[in-house]
């Protein structure tokens, strides 16, 4: 188990971060946050074109580059400091995991390819009103009319649910669980867009009424349906601590110019704490991320502890980094025109999502035998 | 003292193979339980530094010219996992940690034959004094002074808090040579012998009860130029030398001693049958991502080292991780336990001789000893995140 990155690794993220800085600056982030796209097509396909960064992690014979979570990790960490808008977690990291994971061969030739090349988004419909990603809470029915399956109940909280063209959507087929796919604009399928406080993120709201939808898989998908959650989170994680980092990052460099009583505010002890107090999580979140990201791909036991406890610990740093980012920024901090409030909504909708640090704790003590 | 070892790993010995011969080692000589008895503790830990010095595992970064291992990192590392393993103390003492690199890096070859090996082996006990009454955080400020007459200093002044004063053969200090205006710039490191005649220990009940520290006093005691490292007022910059990779190696170590903790404080729950509620879950499981953290952290800085050469930001941030950590863990226990946490070690009826109590207290010292908390972030903040230096404080 190695914590340190390759130069090859080194130079991914060398190359994606100045792509995300470049392509996603604050201009950016806030001129898609305020229109109805998720994200900038130009960019989308210099993403999968120039980089191929939409292909990162799908195998080569799907037409991907046949990385794994590590390197997934180490672009989901840069693009969670610039708070780049699109549809790469959902299509990428969610939906792009999930399939790559089945054991169903048609179905991944069929998507896979697409994802790769950027011509297809995708994400996963697991939660419904409740609010919980918890598998045994899924209520969306399938119903098997000879070869075809019609799924009907209603999903929330699917990160870009109003936009992807694939929808893979989580039901209950009798006493089993399945994973069904079904095209974002079939008939009988209404989607909408949720209001929710991250403006950089789309959270959709997709009814699915007698829809018809292709069964992926065979048997029950449970045992797959939690590898592939282990890498969704492993991946989040990376997300946030980027964002975690970044915050740190625009605090430190904040409390170096902005001067009150003829010095400046990284001078006064209170910020220094606040400051090393939010290295300490950051640095330990990295470690914590990293980890996940490296086991993972086992999908074992251990791929579920690690998964959980980079969770539930990166949420909680980046959220108390975007808020002490506000407060070390004072008033600025509090305004709109600033960027810190895009972190805070960032931080806390990714906090809540798939599960909240509380919630992860709890797996993590089932999992390890508290 | 000339020291022949025969136990250093040569430069083709394989990882297994080495871990092999610690392993067996370990196992054959391994010291058992240190008894209660602050004495016989004492004396426990004196025979098995021996041991291991006579043996050769001893001292993984210290040059083999003094009885050290002189092992590659790599090694070093191993080291720290199969001391955890065997659930055996490594060579201990405040000297080891401290003085011994400054004496390895600064000291002449005359004091490095004469200090370093004794040390290392137990058979002298060394204590650091640097603080004073009225010169804690800001050591700088420190009174002790040193009279040079000939070739000899006289020293007058006093220390305070000095951890295992009371066993030392000699106190590792810093006097002040030059004026109390000069500051760091006029003071220097000194090698005092704790018999000399002038020397006066009075032990320092501690928050434990116990006499962990004690006062230290110098009346006109003598100390030969020689026991001086390094140059004449120029004592300050040697203070921060450290053992630096030891260091990080030793991280390892320490994961691993609180993975146990905790695994014995969550099997303390699940007996009491408090593991189920939710409250006492959440805590556990914070406790289980922290300590688990603690190891990343500490593969991390390994892995950084032995790949980039150089330890990165995390290393900077382990202390203050274990510290916050050792206090919580403690601290929920007693409250697990309820008022049964509050019965000290003379009672009959305290839980596992009252080590959650007594650990609970001595932890206060994680925040305050080898620099306080505050002074850490500071430090971190400066020299890590470079944020400008407070006005207030002394230059560094
Ligand atoms: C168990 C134990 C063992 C010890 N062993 C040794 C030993 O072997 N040898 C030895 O030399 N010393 C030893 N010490 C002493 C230790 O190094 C000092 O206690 C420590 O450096 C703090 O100094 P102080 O106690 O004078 O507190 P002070 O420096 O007076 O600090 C009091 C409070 O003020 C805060 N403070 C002080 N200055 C600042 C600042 N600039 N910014 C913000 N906050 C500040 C501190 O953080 C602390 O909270 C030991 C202490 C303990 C508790």
């Amino acid at each position: 188990m190695s914590f340190s990155f390759t130069a090859e690794q080194e130079e991914l993220r060398q190359l994606v971060r100045r792509f995300c800085e470049e392509k996603s600056s604050s201009e950016h982030v806030r001129r898609l946050m305020d229109s109805d796209d998720n994200r900038d097509d130009k960019i989308w396909s210099q993403m999968a074109d120039q980089l191929g960064l939409q292909g990162l992690s799908i195998p080569e014979a799907y037409g991907g580059s046949g990385f794994g979570p590590v390197e997934l990790g180490i672009v989901l960490e840069e693009m969670g400091r610039t708070l780049l808008v699109a549809p790469y977690f959902s299509t990428v990291a969610i939906a792009g995991q999930t399939l790559a994971l089945s054991d169903d061969e048609a179905a991944k030739q069929r998507w896979l390819p697409g994802i790769a090349d950027g011509s297809l988004t995708a994400t996963l419909a697991i939660a419904e009103e409740s609010g919980s990603w918890e598998l045994d809470s899924v209520e969306t029915t399938a119903a098997q009319a000879g070869d075809e399956w019609s799924l009907t109940g209603t999903k929330m909280y699917v990160l870009d649910g109003a936009t992807a063209d694939l929808l893979l959507v989580v039901a209950r087929a009798g006493d089993e669980l399945g994973l069904f796919a079904v095209d974002g604009a079939a008939a009988g399928v209404t989607r909408s867009k949720l209001d929710s406080v991250d403006l950089t993120r789309d959270l959709g709201r997709v009814e699915l009424d007698g829809v018809s939808a292709v069964r992926i898989g065979s048997g029950d998908a449970t045992e797959m349906l939690v590898k592939a959650t282990d890498l969704i989170l492993a991946a989040f994680a990376a997300e946030q601590i980027g964002g975690a980092a970044k915050c740190l990052e625009m605090a430190v460099d904040y409390a170096k110019i902005r001067e009150q009583f003829g010095r400046p505010i990284g001078s006064f002890q209170a910020i220094k704490h606040k400051c090393a107090d939010m290295l300490l999580e950051v640095e330990s979140g990295k470690s914590a991320s990293y980890y996940a990201s490296s086991v993972v791909a086992a999908g074992d036991h251990e791929s579920s502890i690690a998964a959980a406890l980079a969770k539930a610990y990166c949420s909680t740093a980046f959220t108390h980094a975007a808020k002490e980012n506000i407060q070390i920024h004072g008033g600025i901090g509090f305004t709109w025109e600033h960027d810190a409030h895009l972190y805070l909504k960032r931080a806390k909708s990714s906090e809540l999502l798939f599960g909240s640090p509380a919630r992860h704790r709890e797996r993590l003590a089932d999992l390890v035998g508290i | 003292m000339t020291v022949q070892q025969t136990n250093i790993p040569s430069e083709i010995e394989s990882d297994d193979d080495f871990r092999a011969r610690l392993r067996t080692f370990f196992t054959d000589h391994h010291p058992g339980k240190p008894p209660r008895d602050p004495k016989e503790r004492l004396a426990h830990q004196k025979a098995w530094n021996a041991t291991m010095f006579d043996a050769g595992f001893s001292g993984p970064s210290w040059p083999k010219e003094f009885g050290g291992m002189e092992l590659s990192f790599a090694h070093q590392v191993i080291y720290q996992e199969e001391l955890a393993r065997a659930r055996v103390p490594g060579p201990m003492g405040t000297g080891l940690g401290i003085a011994a690199p400054t004496i390895i890096r600064y000291g002449t070859q005359a004091q490095k034959e004469e200090f370093l090996a004794p040390m290392l082996r137990g058979d002298k006990i060394w204590c650091q004094g640097y603080s004073e009454p009225g010169a804690g955080s800001d050591l700088p400020s420190l009174r002790t002074t040193a009279r040079r007459e000939g070739d000899e200093y006289v020293v007058n002044g006093q220390k305070v808090w000095t951890t295992q004063a009371t066993n030392a053969d000699v106190l590792f200090t810093l006097v002040r040579t030059g004026t109390q205006e000069s500051r760091q710039k006029g003071i220097t490191y000194l090698l005092i012998d704790a018999h000399a005649p002038g020397v006066e220990v009075r032990p320092l009940r501690d928050i434990t009860g116990g006499a962990g520290f004690a006062e230290v006093f110098f009346d006109d005691v003598h100390v030969p130029v020689s026991h001086r490292i390094g140059e004449e007022n120029e004592g300050w910059p040697l203070v921060r030398t450290s053992l630096g990779h030891e260091r990080a190696a030793g991280a390892m170590n320490q994961a691993a001693v609180y993975r146990r903790v905790l695994d014995e404080l969550t099997a303390l729950a699940r007996e009491r049958g408090r593991a189920s509620e939710p409250l006492i879950r959440d805590q556990l499981a914070d406790f289980e991502i922290r300590v688990r953290i603690m190891r990343y952290n500490a593969a991390r800085i390994i892995s950084d080292i032995l790949t980039k050469g150089e330890p990165g930001a995390a290393s900077s941030v382990s202390r203050m991780l274990i510290t916050a950590f050792e206090q919580d863990l403690h601290e929920f226990a007693i409250g697990l336990l309820g008022p049964a946490g509050l019965l000290t070690k003379d009672s009959p009826h305290a839980v596992q001789r009252a080590r959650w109590l007594t650990g609970f207290l001595r932890t206060r010292a994680s925040t305050i000893g080898a620099g306080t908390s505050e002074i850490q972030r500071n430090t971190v903040a400066e020299q890590v995140l470079k944020l400008p230096h407070d006005p207030g404080m002394p230059p560094r």
